[in-house]
This record gives C-alpha cells, structure tokens and sequence, in this order.
C-alpha cells in the first residue's frame, strides 16, 4: 500500500499492542533462570537449575511423554480423516457438501467446556475415561477442523483439470488421490498436522474431565502446578513449550515458503 | 479397452489405426438450460474433426460427454459401433490435451508422459522406450527431465500432446488445444498439429471457438449454435456454401441480402431486392418466395468505369480502413443497405475515400442462399 | 449425510448403477470423518442438551432456574459483562494492529504478522502462567512498582475480573485481528491515495473511506470474539482466582464438584445455543474457514 501510511496515533496504538501480546510471554524467560527458589527475576546470577529439576523429574518426563504420543496419535486421526473428508467436498461441490464442512467446523465453535462435559459422560458410558485411546480419539475429532481448513484452502488453489486429467487417462481414484491430488496438497496437510499436533499438545479442558491418573499430560501438569505450587520449574516449562511452538511455527513458515516457490 | 497399450509404434499406418466415433441423440439440460441438444454425428476413422461455436454453444460438454466427464442426458456415443455411454472416462483409452493442458507441475516432463503408462501398470522398460517415442514425436527429446513450468507455452503443448498419445488411445480429444498460446505460435502448431494427424493417422476430435484454426486443421467441422448442429461438413464445402445466416456470419464475413424470387430460369433466377435485380445461377426459390442471399465480402469487386457484371450496384464509400493486404470498404447503397468489400491491395482501382462513389460487381454464382437460423431449426 | 451419498449422484446423472460408483467413491472419502464427528463429537453434545431437560427430572425445571436463581443469574451478568468489555478492549486494539499491518510494507507485514499469530499458538496455559507472574501480589509488577516507590501497597491486579479481562483480551487480540486485517487487504489502496488526493484530511480519509469498508471485518471479529468468550474456561479460571466465576468454570462446578448435571448442562446448553445463535445471525460476515485458513 504504497503512497498511503497509518498515522502516528494508530501506529502507536498498533506497537503498545503487539508490545503488549508479546512482552508478559516472554518474561518467563529470565524468571525461569533466576537463581531463587521462588518466581522472581534472576538476582544474583543466571541459574539453570529449574531446567534441570524439570529434566530429572520422573513426574515432568513422563507427562511430556505422554502428552507427545497423544499428540502424534491424535494428529494421526486427525489428519487421516480430516484430509480425505476435505478431498471428498472438494470434488463432489460446494452446495452438497456445505453441511459437511459445517459440521466439521462445529469444533472451533462450540467451547471446549461443553465438549468435555459431554465426553465425561460419554466416554464412561464407553469405558474410554481415562484411558490413552479416549484422550487420543477426543484430540484427534477436535483436530479435524485444522486439517479440513488448511487442506481445503491447498485444494482451492489446485487445477481441478489436473484431476480430470488423471482420470482421463486411465488412473482410478486411487491412483488420482495418490500421485496427482496428494503430492500437490502435501504442504496444506503439513500445515494441518502442525496445528492439529499443537491443538492437542496444548488441550486442557478436555483432559481435565476425561482423565485423572493414568492418562497425565503436561498442560494437566501445568495446570496443577499453577493452582499448587508456583515455583520457577512453572517458568522453565513454559520456556521449554514456547520453544516448541515457536519451532512447530518454524517449520509450517518453512512448508509454506516451499508451496509458495 | 485393453488396459495395456497395444504393442507397435506410434506412428501406424493410416488405415490401420483410428476408430470410428458416432454421436446418436445427444443431449444434455442443466436445469432449464438445454447444453445439448440431439446431436446425432458421425466421424470416421482416422479423420480430424472440429466442433466449432461460440462459447455456450454446447461444443464442450459434447467433448466432455464423449471423454466421459460428462454424463449425457439422452442419447448415446457409439466407438466402433458399441456403445460406450456408460463406461466412466478413465476406461475409455481415449487422449485427451486439456485446455491450458493440465501438465502435472509436480512432475517432469518425462514422469507427465509416462503418467497414463503408469496407471496401466506398465513395466519399466517399456514405459521408458514408449516415452522416449512420444518425445520424439512431438520433438522434446531433450527435455525430459524438466518441469512444465520451465517450458514455454508451445512445448508445454506438445507435452500435453505426447501425454495424450503415447498409450496409443483409440481417440485424441483436444480442448481448444492452441487458445492459449500468441498468434504466430498459434500457426506454427497448426501445421504440426496437422502434420502428427496425418502421420499418425488417428482420429482427433478437436474443439474451438477460432474458425480460423478450424478451417485449416479439419477434415469435418461441426459447427454447434445454442446446443444444436447447425451444419457438418468439409471446411471448404462450409465456407462456401453455408447451410444457415448464422454460419455464413460465423465462418468469416459475410453480406446479407434480403429479396424476392422474380423469376426462375435455366439460365438463372432473378431476386428483386429493393430496385435491384440480382441474377442467381442456382435456384434459391420458387417464384414469390422471400429469400436471404450470403454474399461474402472477397466476392464483390470495384468496377471500372465501363465494365460490366453479372450483378451490378452503384454506391458510394461510407467508410474504409487500409489493412496491409488490402483494403476493407463499407459501400453504402440504395436498395442493399451498406455492403462490406474486401480488396486485394493490388487490384484496388482507385484510392478510397470517403463519399467517393463507385459500382460494385460480383458474378451470378457468387452469393449463396441461407435460411435464416429461426427456420433451420 | 450417507443417505444423500446415495441420491445426489444418481439425480446428476441418468444411468445411477453405471454413474453411480464413480461418484461414490468420494461420498467414502467423507465417511470416515464423518462417523468420528457424529460418534464421538455431536453425540455426546447432543447428549449435554438432553441431560438438561432430564435430570433429575424431567420437564424444563433446569431452565426455570434462569429466572429464578440469583446464582445462576449472577453468574451470565458476570460473563456477558466480561466478554463485552474484552469484545470492545480486543476490537479497539486489534482494529489499531490491523490497520497498521494492512498498510505496512509486504516486509513489515510479515513481521508484525509474526508478532500477532505467534502468542495465538503459544499455550493459553503458559500465557495464564506469566500474567500470574506478572500481576500477582508478590508479582513483577508490583514488586517494580513498589521498588520504584510509585505505590506503597500492592496493587490488586490478579485474581478479579480486571485480571480476567487482561488474560482474556490477549488471547482475543490475534483473533481480533485476522478477521479484519482480510476485510482491510481487500480495500483498495488507491482508494485511500485517491481520498488524499483530493484534499481530504487523514481523518476525514479513514471516518469516511476505510472505516466504512473495513466495517465487515469489524463485525466479523466481534462476534468472533464475544463466541470465543463466552466459553471460556483456562483463563478466568486461573486469573480470577475461583472468585470471580463465569459461565464455564460455574459449568464445571456444577458438575465435578456438586454433581448436578441438570444445572451444568442447562448453561452449557444455553451457551451453545447462544453462539450458534449468534453465528446464525451473523453468517454472512464470518467466515471461520479464512481465519485459519493459508492466508497468513
């Protein structure tokens, strides 16, 4: 937009805004290297030592882990599903299948509160409540969504007549679905699976009804701390998921820099 | 239909090769919209057939109902005489060069072509040896490792070309196959277009809205209006003798001229438009019938001062434009209204001017009688 | 849906048990997802809405509460109350970061994108986490104050409805944004030269070009931002402290602490019902798919 510029008041407007989405998360950084055993600013020197008490935590390890599989497990689900259903409504049409897309969008809107009541209930009456499989397939529904949008907005921009093609000349769907449609939307279901992996890694409410002991994820943790114990571990945690979303973020700028060249 | 391309070359002899295609009944209503409209054609083996209109003319969705994307609503498509309406688009073995070509820009050159021997389940080998041919043929050999998009619009055209035809198909449909490449290019490809058909000596049916590149590929035109075929012929037989107005005015330029049958004789008919009595060789009615003349505009010539013509007319030039290889007058005139003449530069008598006045002359064959389109119907 | 998979392909096309497979084969591709979603997904909340007229009993008792229970009452004023002020705080900053990203430089752009979308996928937990930090009695903001000798008492900063609202409106800022930043990428920038062109003040070029067409947008992210709000649970209930309650930690309350699932599914269900309401009502401006969709 060239030849036309914001005015100062918006543009400080805008700076104290983005300063104010940004500084409180990163001030967990220097908290989680404080040489205290409270939270508070490092005094003396940098410390290291609640990164270490995180990594010689049983408790801490093993909730990343599980968090970590449930994630994989969940995007698995998610992905899988929510790229062939995006398929599907892209090459029956829009009017038919507008109800469809709704329907797999209803995640998003409906809070995840009421969700997770209903799958208390649900999941008991199934046997699924605090078991690995029930948090795996309730992460990998509500994962769904990420995948249709992102998958669906690939597809928007691929020639239908590519497919067309395909099929012209002797390939079966299965064949079209596998080397024309796929490796053309690849991109689109990378970024889908990166947002499904951190919904999931990240989820909490759900957790918090459906699971008690056995299944113990990290937010679970996290939040259990919050409300026990806030000792500067909290911040070396926090630090450490930063990291990884602001890797997980990394990478879906990398797949979408190559989908663009 | 055999799922394995049929062993031997490419290039085949002409009566070896090519199939029969027949259209009975075809129709096809979006809605209200009738697309098509009982097309009934026939296309013999190894001939090159155009469906030529413009754009909502239905010529598409006939290509698009005989490659199977598009099931027809009535009617059938005959392929050697049996019946294929049913059978899905990916069993049908027919090529097909999609418009704008649909190359898979995932995929090189090579892996574009040997996509169709792919899905056939053919070996390596074979696929290689049948690839390196269909480069051959359409003169990419060096470029099969790239991908379309580093390709101009003329070699990605004759990628789509090789990917059409290296699974040997019974058919090659092509979808309006030059429209995306500039004129000069557009040519070039014509002719080699014309040249592979020949050689090659499969059927192609072809569609577009450029009458230009009809006329010069085809052995058929099928020219389409409103979903309906209005006429099927030889260019030629097209051009000069056009069966309605509408393809007198489609396939090139024509004047139109209104009169009334006067009299019928061996020697001619005689049509009185107006105050003007035209001379007919060819008998366009019975005495007293309204007819409608198509007088192409190459046909009318200037006249001398003096000279004389089967059918002669004075007006003067309403208006006129130097086009490098001749000229284009607008002569207005008495009982014909404007009439549009095109001059060779060289036999062009006199300097053009506006208001100049001049007679116009064209022989007793040179207009040809058409029925309005309301009445062909 | 599955019923229609069998109709649809057979309506397009004259000769169904010939057409019919091909088309079919997409119809399965729908399937899976769609047996996950309706199993796993619409069940158990079509569930919560039936749990709300039976238990205990049956009949509308649960919602008769609405109208007649103070609690309950209290508790929507205090969340419509909270998600209004977060809806208004959220749109005035976002609206200022949309405008300055639209009108940014294709390199600016990217950078100032980076500073919105990068806490919209940072852990709500971890950001509950350092506004506690931060905000708490004992926290780095009071403790700066103090040291510097501006207050003599802390501040209470945490643990009321002013620390939802501050938890609250950073979460809801990027959602703010995205919205209205694709209504005002669609505003054609020479329209605004054009405006100025032609003697018009910075003002009058924004009160009466853009605003105007960026309004869509506008609307789009509030309602966006007040649904998202309204079923909130992560943030309130760690930044009010269990003092301040709104609708989803009540919900909670209701039934893992009291076990009356009546009442807790009778304001879940209102909840839902309220923002498909609202969605409904305002279909024609939000579009969920481009929010998250490859635009950024």
């Amino acid at each position: 937009m060239r030849g036309y510029e914001a005015g100062p008041l918006a543009r400080t407007l805008a700076w104290a805004t983005v300063l104010y989405l940004l500084l409180p998360i990163t001030i967990v950084i220097p908290v989680s290297l404080t040489d205290r055993r409270y939270l508070s600013l490092p005094e003396q020197s940098l410390s290291l030592q609640h990164y270490a008490n995180l990594l010689r935590s049983e408790a801490w390890l093993s909730a990343i882990g599980q968090s970590f599989w449930i994630a994989l497990a969940s995007t698995l689900v998610a992905v899988v599903t929510g790229t062939l259903c995006a398929i599907g409504c892209w090459r029956i049409g829009r009017r038919s299948t507008e109800l469809v897309r709704a329907l797999m969008l209803l995640p998003l809107i409906i809070p995840a509160i009421v969700y997770a009541i209903g799958l208390y209930r649900w999941f008991g009456w199934m046997g699924l409540l605090d078991r690995f499989l029930g948090v795996t397939l309730a992460h990998g529904v509500t994962g769904i969504p990420y995948v249709v949008i992102t998958v669906s907005t690939a597809l928007a921009a691929f020639d239908p007549r590519l497919e067309q093609a395909a099929r012209g000349m002797g390939a079966s769907l299965w064949q079209t679905l596998r080397w024309v449609i796929l490796p053309r939307i690849a991109p689109g279901i990378a970024s889908g699976a990166i947002f499904a992996f951190i919904h999931s890694w990240d989820e909490l409410v759900m957790v918090l009804f459906i699971a008690s002991r056995q299944v113990f994820t990290l937010p679970r943790k996290i939040w259990d701390g919050i409300n026990e114990n806030l000792d500067p571990s909290m911040a070396a945690v926090a630090v450490l998921l930063i990291l990884f979303t602001v890797l997980l973020l990394a990478l879906d700028g990398a797949v979408r820099a190559r989908r663009g060249g | 239909m055999t799922a394995v391309a049929r062993p031997g070359a490419l290039v085949a002899g002409a009566e070896s090769a090519g199939h029969a295609l027949e259209l009975r009944g075809l129709s096809k209503r979006y809605g209200g919209f009738t697309a098509v409209d009982a097309v009934s054609l026939r296309v013999e083996r190894g001939q090159f057939l155009t469906l030529l209109g413009p754009s909502g003319s239905g010529k598409t969705t006939i290509l698009m109902m005989i490659a199977g994307f598009v099931a027809p609503g009535e009617g059938a498509v005959l392929l050697d005489g049996r019946d294929i309406t049913a059978l899905p688009p990916e069993r049908r073995d027919f090529g097909m060069v999609f418009q704008g070509y649909a190359l898979f820009p995932h995929m090189t050159v090579a892996e574009n072509v040997a996509f169709p021997l792919r899905v056939r389940r053919l070996g390596r080998a074979a696929r290689e040896e049948k690839v390196r041919a269909a480069l051959d043929l359409v003169q990419l050999s060096g470029f099969a490792d790239r991908r379309p998009s580093q390709l101009s619009g003329g070699q990605q055209q004759r990628v789509a070309l090789a990917r059409a035809l290296v699974f040997d198909p019974d058919l090659l449909l092509l979808d309006e196959p030059l429209s995306a490449l500039d004129r000069k290019l557009r040519a070039e490809l014509q002719e080699e277009l014309k040249a592979l058909h020949r050689r090659i000596g499969r059927t192609f049916v072809s569609v577009t809205h450029d009458q230009e590149e009809a006329l010069s590929l085809s052995d058929q035109v099928a020219i389409l209006n409103h979903g309906r075929l209005v006429q099927l012929g030889p260019p030629e037989a097209l051009y000069e003798r056009p069966r309605t107005r509408f393809v007198a005015g489609f396939l090139g330029h024509s004047n139109f001229l209104r009169g009334t049958v006067r009299e019928v004789a061996a020697a001619g008919s005689v049509v009185q438009a107006g105050g003007t009595r035209l001379l007919q060789r060819d008998e366009p009615g019975p005495p007293g019938a309204t007819v409608l003349l198509s007088l192409r505009p190459e046909k009318i010539a200037l006249l001398a001062e003096g000279e004389g013509a089967e059918n002669a007319v004075a007006g003067s030039i309403a208006a006129w434009a130097y086009l490098g290889a001749g000229y284009s007058l607008s002569v207005a005139t008495c009982d014909l209204g404007v009439l549009h003449v095109a001059l060779p530069a060289w036999r062009a008598p006199i300097a053009p001017r506006e208001g100049l006045p001049v007679r116009l002359g064209w022989s007793a064959e040179a207009a040809v009688p058409v029925l309005e389109d309301a009445d062909a119907a | 849906m599955p019923r229609d998979a069998a109709v649809l392909p057979a309506a397009a096309a004259p000769r169904p048990g010939l057409a019919l497979p091909r088309e079919a084969g997409w119809w399965l591709l729908l399937l899976p997802a769609f047996l996950l979603m309706t199993a796993l997904y619409v069940a158990p909340i079509l569930q919560v809405l039936a749990i709300s007229f039976t238990e205990p009993t049956p009949g509308l008792g649960n919602y008769e509460r609405l109208f007649t229970a103070a609690g309950v009452q209290r508790v929507i004023g205090t969340t419509l109350r909270i998600c209004a002020v977060t809806t208004v705080v959220a749109l005035v900053l976002g609206y200022a970061l949309a405008y300055v990203i639209a009108l940014a430089s294709p390199r600016a752009r990217r950078w100032w994108l980076l500073g919105v979308l990068l806490p919209l996928w940072i852990s709500v937990l971890v950001r509950a986490f350092a506004w506690v930090t931060l905000l708490r009695r004992q926290g780095l903001v009071n403790e700066g104050l103090l040291a510097a000798g501006l207050i003599e008492e802390p501040l209470k900063l945490v643990w009321n409805e002013f620390g939802i609202v501050v938890g609250m409106v950073h979460y809801m800022v990027p959602y703010a944004v995205l919205p209205m930043l694709a209504a005002m990428r669609e505003i054609d920038p020479r329209l605004l030269a054009a405006a100025r062109g032609l003697g018009a003040s910075r003002l009058t070029v924004f009160g009466r070009v853009f605003l105007p067409l960026s309004m869509p947008g506008l609307v789009a992210a509030g309602v966006l931002v007040f649904i998202v709000s309204l079923g909130f649970y992560i943030t309130p209930a760690i930044l009010g402290g269990g003092k301040t309650l709104m609708a989803a930690e009540w919900i909670k309350l209701q039934i893992l602490d009291l076990v009356r699932w009546g009442m807790g599914a009778m304001l879940a269900s209102v909840l839902v019902v309220t923002i498909l309401a609202t969605l409904a009502i305002f279909a024609r401006v939000v579009d969920l798919r481009r929010l998250f969709g490859g635009g950024h």
